[in-house]
């Protein structure tokens, strides 16, 4: 059996939604993501984003259509926390997601979920603790720490529970800029350390330059599934699906359009920088 | 001073005490406690005392936090007191003016009355000055978790962990919540005693409003990491009985073998209970 996360034909939608404007369903929803991928999932709000996490480990079951994760059905109820254990989630405010009152004890909330023998879940947590490097952290209470650092807690919460793909669901919302950065470093090194499938859901471009595949969700469908480089060179696209470019782009999109050509491709301040060095010597 | 505000309040250290099993100091506290109800005299309320001074000598906490403990019910104390000072009639009668009447047995109940109070506030604080409220909360599951009440236990404690964990978080949302109301002309401690209840309420409602959204997504995170109550859950924390346990407990019997003792051969004289 091939480990990914398969949707096929799926549907879903939210029993109440009073104002019909921003419902976050999904419809006809088709997307296959393997095990180790590193995938940045993006859209406005009410595009469904946050319903594809929950749908992704069986919190939510679609009204029609299957998802499959490794195989398992997660409309049958008895794959449903064999599915959860493999399907990690983060959530956006980590004091939400924090359930004990020492760091090493809710690390340990997830194993002890699973009825693991205790010499099992020391192992993990201290494994769990050591991959966010929050080791020496261990005895605090979770209301003395950082936002980031709350966020890597419960980071380790899930990694402890040794899943093979995590989900993000905006968990860099709440967090401040050094805090951002460190989570999304974070998500790179599980992602090649660990070889778990990351899924990185935002509403912010500047976060996609990172990526190896970004999808783009609009009103419940897939409007984009590409590389990132790719998405960048669209401006016009994205600018009708609701986001905007990073800024590094936009510099790029506006110097060609005063005739200063760098090529569409460049994602982060450094390739612009080289391109902008090459483009400075070629012209003399 | 809300935010150094905490629900028994722990003092960290190293002590004997502090290191005990946290069954131990639960049992210890409720047995004592109980044995306090049992003294009839106040030979065996001072053998109580004298063995409470050792556990508290042993604990190493500084008398400045046992006054502490005992400043907010000095009220209460006061109050029993000055009722069983006053309106006990049985007697020689000691002091007399116009209809006020103390009598030998007045100031007997009122003094053992107080003395046994401040013994069950001393005994009950010793226990969460020595104990992180997640212990206690551990040795309560510990201690009441049968074949047939697990399930029931292991939901209390969880809801005692949760809320322990909350109350840092909604202490500081109250305080954001008014700091806001505050900027906004909303004034908290002026105008009578109605009127600043009814200031509260624009805080009340937007706190139990993100508290309800706190609570769902709570719901959510623990679904998401396999919960499923009591059933086939193992534990990460565990502690074991040792051999300093059982001197507690062999100083208890010993304590209470003292006080029957002297319930039974010595008396105060004429005065009862």
């Amino acid at each position: 059996m091939e480990e990914k996360i398969v949707f096929n034909h799926v549907n879903f939608d939210y029993e109440i939604s009073e104002n019909n404007e921003v419902n976050n369903a999904i419809f006809d929803l088709n997307i296959e993501i393997k095990k180790g991928e590193f995938v940045c999932l993006i859209g406005r709000n009410g595009s469904g984003k946050s319903t594809f996490a929950k749908l992704s480990n069986a919190i939510l079951i679609p009204d029609s259509g299957k998802i499959t994760v490794d195989g398992l059905d997660t409309s049958d109820i008895d794959n449903k926390f064999e599915i959860r254990k493999k399907v990690g989630l983060i959530f956006q405010n980590p004091d939400n997601q924090i359930v004990a009152t020492a760091v090493d004890e809710d690390v340990a909330f997830g194993p002890e979920n699973l009825g693991l023998p205790r010499e099992e879940i020391v192992k993990r947590v201290n494994f769990a603790l050591d991959s966010v490097d929050m080791t020496e952290y261990k005895n605090y209470e979770p209301h003395k720490l950082s936002g980031g650092q709350k966020q890597r807690v419960a980071i380790a919460g899930v990694i402890a529970m040794k899943p093979d793909y995590i989900f993000f669901d905006e968990s860099t919302a709440m967090l401040d800029p050094i805090g951002r950065q460190q989570i999304l470093e974070l998500a790179k090194k599980l992602n090649e350390e660990l070889k778990i499938g990351i899924i990185f859901i935002t509403h912010h471009m500047r976060d996609v330059a990172l990526f190896d595949r970004v999808i783009v969700l609009n009103e419940g469908k897939i409007a984009v599934d590409d590389n990132p480089k790719k998405i960048f060179s669209n401006p016009e696209k994205l600018k009708m699906l609701g986001l905007s470019l990073p800024e590094v782009s936009k510099l790029v999109w506006q110097l060609k359009s005063e005739g200063i050509d760098l090529g569409t491709d460049i994602t982060n301040i450094d390739e612009f920088v080289d391109a902008f060095y090459l483009y400075l010597k070629k012209i003399g | 001073m809300l935010r150094d505000m905490t629900i028994g309040q722990y003092l960290p250290g190293d002590s004997v005490i502090h290191n005990l099993d946290s069954r131990t100091k639960f049992l210890s506290s409720i047995l004592f406690i109980t044995l306090l109800f049992f003294c009839k005299n106040f030979y065996s309320l001072g053998i109580c005392f004298a063995a409470l001074l050792i556990y508290i000598l042993l604990s190493k906490i500084s008398i400045k936090y046992i006054y502490r403990a005992f400043k907010p019910v000095i009220m209460i104390v006061a109050i029993t007191a000055i009722i069983n000072l006053f309106f006990t009639n049985t007697g020689k009668v000691l002091f007399s003016w116009h209809f006020i009447k103390i009598t030998d047995q007045g100031l007997f109940t009122a003094l053992f009355y107080s003395i046994r109070i401040i013994l069950i506030v001393l005994a009950s604080v010793m226990l969460t000055y020595t104990t992180t409220p997640t212990m206690i909360t551990y040795a309560i599951e510990r201690l009441f978790s049968t074949k047939y009440t697990y399930k029931g236990v292991h939901t209390f404690a969880m809801m005692m962990t949760i809320a322990l964990r909350f109350i840092p978080i909604l202490t500081d949302e109250f305080i954001k919540i008014t700091d806001a109301q505050k900027s906004r002309g909303a004034s908290f401690d002026t105008g009578s005693l109605t009127k600043r209840i009814k200031a509260l309420i624009p805080v009340l409602i937007p706190l139990f409003f993100t508290s309800f959204k706190r609570a769902t997504d709570l719901a959510f995170a623990m679904e998401c990491r396999c919960y499923k109550g009591a059933e086939g859950r193992t534990r990460y924390k565990i502690t074991h009985f040792s051999k300093k346990d059982l001197f507690v407990f062999v100083g208890f019997v010993f304590t209470a073998i003292l006080v029957f003792v002297s319930n039974k051969f010595l008396s105060s004289g004429s005065l009862s209970l």
